[in-house]
């Protein structure tokens, strides 16, 4: 059984424009220990997806249809106070923004023993103290800093902060939105660095949201493509980057300059992103695709199974 | 030789720090962030000169000094054989139709009431060049000019009616439209999406080619400027460590942290073995900045001459680096990192 599985997910906004369908018919599955790579553009849905997984969409988003199986149990069936114990302890999240999501007037050790001490309230404050000096040891800030307050710290401390209140309860899946996203070159190094063998030895299981691809190629074993609140690819991620199947997967990888190849002609994608209000019908990526046929502005293109581990939603395959 | 567009030297700017009434009085000592702490470069027509490093090295600093946008606390900056540190009223607003700059933010740097023609044309209006039907042909044009059209129709609009690519070619026009020579472009595609962002990097070169424009790109994506840079400098706290041919530079870098940075850059190819070496910590405070070489807490390679001594840009015009072990160490540029085990 999956750790995850996500089925016909639909989670739209209702604003005074219209609905914003951000995400719109998303299925989606992560085993155990596996890091998934969701990736697309700002506004394609991707991080109203993980927000939906812990049932944390601002209004006025609403979850209207579909299934959030998470080790066996639906979440969509939940209790807000059933949520509250899943949240943070099962199911953690990691932003981009250290500074908003810290609390200024707390110090960095009362964050830890709060969270600790919220979802056990059995342990001492010694023992919560003790516990969140081993990890902040592990992730390469000297204990003594635990005294500090967010301020206090560099950019790169905080992120390893909030990487420790995302780990710190030993929860099943991490999912990590544009966790590096904010740092410097030689910071984020570090912190992929991180996640990478704390991925390794923890075996978590982990999605990561971004914009990246050179991010998701360092830390993932799986890729999924958003694009306009729907998932247009998934692929084991040596696959991917060897082949991307669907166009837009493919002007994705064309456009981003790369450091490594010495003559590079970058290609980019025509056009921009649709309104999700009115999305284009038929395939949302037709009136961008070089490879358009009348159909794909008729119809909505079909699943198609590529091999054991690859899925594509695309005419030009099926 | 052809003198340079640009030429500065030993470029300084410190800002004060600014603290409460009582610590002014009890601390004696002012303090300030050497944003700038003596650099000298020179930039020749037809060049993308990048400028790279990381938040705080003091590159955008650098940029506005350039444009006189504030003024410099030590140093002097030549354009076009004219010491513009001296130049004041008419003579500067002259010299200011010359030299345009282009955001980081499409969404701060236009005013939200005003449609884009008018954003587009204001600078033609500053100037005194055209005024009217004029002015909108000349606006239209540009528009046309950096594919926003139909032109009639992104002329009636308002910035939020755009996205952000639409909002930083705008943003491009505005900086064009005036004919200049020399544009310092900063950050212009980190705020957009990936996919946009070749475009405008593309319609960048078009338009240097078209116009014969020399940009000072500001960076701190390396493969971004490394897609459109032929000059490069590498900015750690202040100063120039490493200056020179893009090319020579990241090919073979001179300096451990110009190494350590190409090295720490992802690229999009899970294949890829990366040997990492990372330094520790992060960019100390630029108020104290470490005596010697300001890289040396951090480097790998450090020796007791680098506390001490302050090393000097050593090179050719070619290629520079400030370091005190040039010639001594094997550094990998990021192609040997990548494929080393």
């Amino acid at each position: 059984m999956s750790l995850l599985e996500v089925s016909r997910l639909k989670t739209y906004f209702y604003t005074r424009r219209g609905i914003v369908r951000a995400v719109d018919d998303v299925s989606l599955n992560l085993e155990r220990g596996e890091a998934l790579g969701l990736v697309g553009e700002s506004g394609c849905g991707k991080s109203t997806f993980g927000l939906s997984i812990l049932r944390l969409v601002p209004p006025p988003g609403r979850i209207i249809g579909g299934k959030i199986i998470f080790d066996g149990e639906n979440l969509l069936d939940k209790s807000e106070k059933e949520m509250r114990k899943i949240r943070g302890k099962r199911i953690s999240m990691i932003f981009q923004d250290p500074m908003t999501s810290l609390n200024p007037v707390m110090k960095i050790k009362d964050h830890l023993i709060e969270l600790i001490k919220t979802h056990e309230p059995d342990t001492s404050v010694n023992e919560a103290l003790e516990r969140a000096s081993k990890l902040l040891r592990e992730l390469g800030i000297p204990p003594e800093r635990m005294n500090d307050y967010p301020h206090q710290l560099s950019g790169g401390m905080r992120q390893r902060v909030m990487i420790a209140l995302a780990l710190i309860l030993n929860p099943d899946l991490v999912i990590a939105d544009e966790p590096t996203t904010a740092l410097d070159t030689i910071v984020q190094a570090q912190i992929l660095e991180l996640l990478k063998s704390l991925r390794d030895e923890y075996k978590m299981s982990l999605i990561l949201i971004t914009h990246d691809l050179s991010i998701v190629a360092e830390l993932t074993d799986k890729i999924a493509i958003m694009y306009a609140g729907k998932i247009v690819e998934i692929a084991d991620t040596l696959s991917f980057y060897e082949e991307p199947l669907h166009p837009y997967s493919e002007g994705l990888l064309r456009s981003i300059p790369s450091i490594e190849l010495s003559h590079q002609q970058l290609k980019s994608i025509p056009g921009w992103p649709p309104d999700l209000i009115n999305p284009p019908s038929g395939c949302r990526f037709h009136p961008r695709c070089p490879y358009a046929k009348p159909i794909c502005a008729k119809e909505e293109p079909p699943l198609v199974k590529m091999g054991e581990k690859r899925i594509v939603y695309c005419f030009r395959w099926g | 030789m052809p003198e340079p567009l640009v030429k500065v030297e030993n470029l300084k700017k410190y800002f004060p720090v600014t603290k409460s009434f009582l610590e002014s009085i009890l601390l004696r000592k002012k303090e300030y962030v050497r944003a700038v702490d003596g650099i000298s470069f020179e930039i020749n027509r037809g060049e993308v000169f990048g400028l790279a490093g990381e938040s705080g090295s003091g590159k955008t600093t650098t940029g506005r000094l350039i444009l006189r946008l504030i003024e410099p606390t030590e140093g002097r900056i030549y354009f076009d054989g004219v010491d513009i540190l001296t130049l004041k009223g008419s003579a500067l607003k002259k010299l200011r139709r010359r030299m345009q700059i282009i955001f980081q933010d499409p969404y701060a740097s236009l005013n939200p009431r005003m449609k884009i023609g008018d954003a587009i044309g204001h600078p033609l209006k500053i100037h005194g060049i055209a005024e009217g039907e004029e002015r909108k042909e000349l606006v239209l044009k540009v528009l046309e000019k950096v594919g926003l059209s139909p032109p009639e129709d992104f002329y009636e609009r308002y910035p939020h009616q755009l996205s952000g690519g639409q909002r930083q070619r705008v943003a491009i026009a505005r900086a064009i439209i005036l004919n200049p020579e020399f544009i310092v472009a900063d950050e212009p595609v980190s705020m957009l999406d990936v996919s946009v962002r070749a475009l405008i990097l593309d319609l960048m070169m078009k338009l240097k080619e078209e116009m014969k424009l020399t940009y000072l790109f500001i960076s701190h994506d390396l493969a971004v400027s490394k897609y459109i840079c032929n000059k490069i400098a590498i900015m750690y706290l202040g100063k120039i460590v490493e200056i020179g041919d893009l090319r020579e530079v990241f090919s073979r870098p001179w300096h451990p942290y110009t190494s350590i940075l190409l090295a720490a850059v992802p690229v999009p190819n899970p294949k890829a073995k990366k040997v990492r070496i990372i330094p520790r910590g992060e960019i100390p405070s630029p108020i104290n900045p470490p005596s010697g070489c300001r890289f040396h807490p951090r480097c790998p390679y450090a020796k007791p001459i680098c506390a001490k001594e302050e090393p000097q840009l050593e090179g050719d015009s070619r290629h520079q680096a400030a370091c005190h072990r040039i010639g001594e160490l094997e550094l990998t540029s990021f192609k040997e990192i990548r494929n080393s085990k």
